[in-house]
């Protein structure tokens, strides 16, 4: 465990010293992250903004343990990740991380409420314990009612929502959202941003979400800007 | 640490999943696939399993009885075979005698000889060991009176559309009259009483008088080549073995097995042809199972990339696609068996396969069957292994978001 408090003193959950990606494309090296150093404070509600290309989704990744960087050092929780084996890094997803993916990624075969406790279930919870907790985070998303509806009886929104709910089940540590509005029309997206936003203010939840759309920033708590890999504005 | 209990479940959930709430003209078309290769597999053994039962029973039935006793070494007859027939009558399931006289002989028709075996019997003792009198085709089987009278099989007789009509007689009828030159050189005349055709090619080329005929013949009395001893079960001959041995029968005692040669010659070339076959089936199957498993990972490649990323283990993923493989094969074995028994066995009683051992019907062995599924359900899970295990090999956002 590494006990590390944030530069300005509060509690931090994610930190990262030096963090660079670089890709092999053919012949070309290409730098997707350049020496990032940035910390993200417990319960904060901070996007990742950028233009296409920034690196926001390759950071969001290397945050998330969906990819491993090249270099550099990540902290999460107190945990040293570069330490971790891919057993431990998927463990760590399961028990820490929520995910919400750009597209509404849940599985079509089974219904909301079966996407929702998978992860919970995944986690060694009975069956009981699975619904009861499937119910409950359906029931921050607003969709109760549609707990045994299949994904194709239900609107882009409501089926993000569902991946709110899935992301949420195991109580995370931390949230991650991947342009979850990108594929929504501007209800829903407004939807979804004033869950995240409800999330956060009400449970405290720390959530980290890459996005492109300007007027997001009004409502996160704190805009990391990148621009060719690297933290170029900080705003609080 | 997740329970393997727990990752097991989860597997399971999500094999279920994925076919209950998958496509389910999929799936249907898998088993059917499944089922036809089960059917493969189960055919050609159960078509070599039926000419081996059916060999055995003729063996049995019309050549050989279950038990075969013999002179003891150095002796050409068994002295007094009533005194062993006593011996060994009352053992509990032996179920009939016959003491037989056997020897070689020339028969000759017109123009037309060949050599045979003839058997002499006490026809009402031969009733109890063998199915040669329930099988003639012509005329009537032996008296225990008769003299100067003999049956023949349609091997012998010929015209009866036997598979050996260029050595037979040409076209013996009832009625006719052969010459019969025995091994000791006496000569004679016989009636053609009857003709059997067991469907049994080797019983088929024997010829039976009386057992008062060949004492006249031989000019011997009270003796016998071999005693014919029927028993109500197949399979136990060595528990019976012991038992006469027990019971003072000093002659020499063997099973129908030994004298079927045809029988391990057929195994042995079954035991080939079905290695080969199943080896290709199993092969078929696996394949089938690969491509549906493949096609399946490969459309499903987005959602296994997200299903790693929210922390399902790999494992988990890997596992739930060898139980879809199994259930595949498991079903498949389950509708082949209902495909074997409602339809081709049902058929092949109606319409039997003629071979030269006799009709030959589909026999499903239990043995076989535990076998060819136990070996199709591990095929579909090592080909339900690898396209998954391929797929998980992959990085979480390739699988996402690669091309």
């Amino acid at each position: 465990m590494v006990e590390r408090m944030g530069r300005d003193g509060q509690d931090t959950i994610i930190a990262t010293r030096n963090l660079s990606r670089t890709y092999i494309m053919g012949k070309m090296q290409v730098t997707a992250l350049n020496r990032v150093t940035l910390d993200i404070r417990r319960g904060e509600f901070a996007a990742i903004m950028g233009k296409s290309g920034s690196g926001k989704s390759t950071l969001l990744h290397q945050l998330g343990l969906l990819d491993t960087p090249t270099e550099g050092e990540i902290v999460i929780d107190g945990v040293e990740i570069s330490g971790l084996s891919e057993a431990a890094r998927t463990r760590f997803r399961l028990e820490k991380f929520g995910y919400v993916f750009q597209e509404y990624a849940i599985l079509p075969e089974m219904t909301a409420l079966e996407n929702v406790y998978l992860p919970a279930m995944a986690l060694g919870l009975s069956q009981g314990e699975c619904i009861r907790n499937g119910m409950d985070a359906l029931e921050k998303v607003g969709l109760t009612g549609r707990a045994d509806h299949r994904p194709r009886e239900m609107s882009g929104g409501e089926q993000q929502r569902v991946a709110i709910a899935r992301a949420l089940i195991n109580n995370p540590k931390i949230l991650f959202a991947d342009e979850p509005t990108a594929n929504l029309d501007s209800v829903s997206s407004r939807q979804i941003l004033e869950l995240f936003r409800a999330l956060n203010r009400d449970t405290g939840q720390t959530i980290l979400m890459v996005t492109h759309e300007l007027e997001d920033a009004d409502i996160v708590d704190r805009v990391i800007w990148l621009a060719d890999g690297e933290v170029v504005v900080r705003e609080g | 640490m997740t329970s393997t209990r727990t990752e097991l479940k989860v597997s399971a959930f999500l094999a279920y999943k994925f076919i209950a709430k998958g496509n389910r003209g999929t799936s249907a078309l898998t088993i059917l696939i499944m089922a036809l290769a089960f059917v493969n597999l189960m055919f050609t053994t159960s078509v070599f399993d039926g000419m081996g039962d059916a060999t055995e029973t003729q063996v049995i039935d019309t050549l050989y009885s279950n038990i075969v006793i013999e002179p003891a070494d150095g002796e050409l007859y068994i002295e007094n075979p009533d005194s062993v027939v006593k011996k060994i009558i009352n053992v509990p399931g032996v179920i009939g005698t016959s003491a037989q006289y056997v020897t070689g002989a020339t028969i000759a028709y017109e123009e037309q000889s060949g050599a045979w075996s003839i058997r002499a019997v006490d026809p009402a003792d031969e009733r109890t060991v063998s199915t040669v009198p329930d099988m003639m085709i012509e005329g009537e089987y032996l008296s225990r009176s008769d003299t100067r009278e003999i049956i023949i099989g349609k091997e012998i007789a010929g015209g009866h559309g036997g598979s050996l009509e260029h050595t037979s007689l040409g076209g013996v009828v009832v009625g006719d009259t052969v010459e019969v030159t025995f091994a000791n050189g006496v000569k004679r005349e016989y009636r053609v009483k009857g003709i059997f055709d067991t469907n049994f090619i080797q019983s088929n080329q024997l010829a039976y008088v009386t057992e008062k005929e060949m004492e006249s013949v031989l000019g011997i009395h009270d003796m016998a080549s071999q005693i014919l001893v029927k028993t109500d079960t197949k399979g136990e001959e060595d528990r019976f073995l012991n038992q006469f041995v027990e019971l003072g029968v000093h002659e020499d005692i063997k099973p129908w097995i030994v004298y079927a040669g045809i029988i391990a010659t057929l195994t042995q070339s079954f035991d080939a042809l079905n290695a080969l076959t199943g080896a290709i089936g199993f092969f078929v199957a696996g394949v089938t199972i690969f491509i549906v498993i493949y096609v399946s990972t490969v459309s499903k490649r987005r959602q296994i990339g997200i299903l790693r990323a929210i922390g399902i283990k790999e494992s988990i993923i890997v596992r739930s696609y060898i139980f879809q493989a199994v259930f595949y094969a498991v079903c498949g074995c389950i509708a082949g068996l209902v495909i074997m028994f409602a339809i081709l066995v049902p058929y092949f009683i109606k319409h039997p396969m003629v071979f030269p051992m006799g009709d030959v019907t589909l026999l499903i062995e239990q043995k076989a069957a535990i076998t060819r599924s136990a070996g199709l359900i591990i095929s579909a899970a090592i080909a339900g292994f690898l396209p998954s295990w391929r797929a998980v090999r992959e990085t979480i956002l390739d699988a996402i978001w690669g091309d």
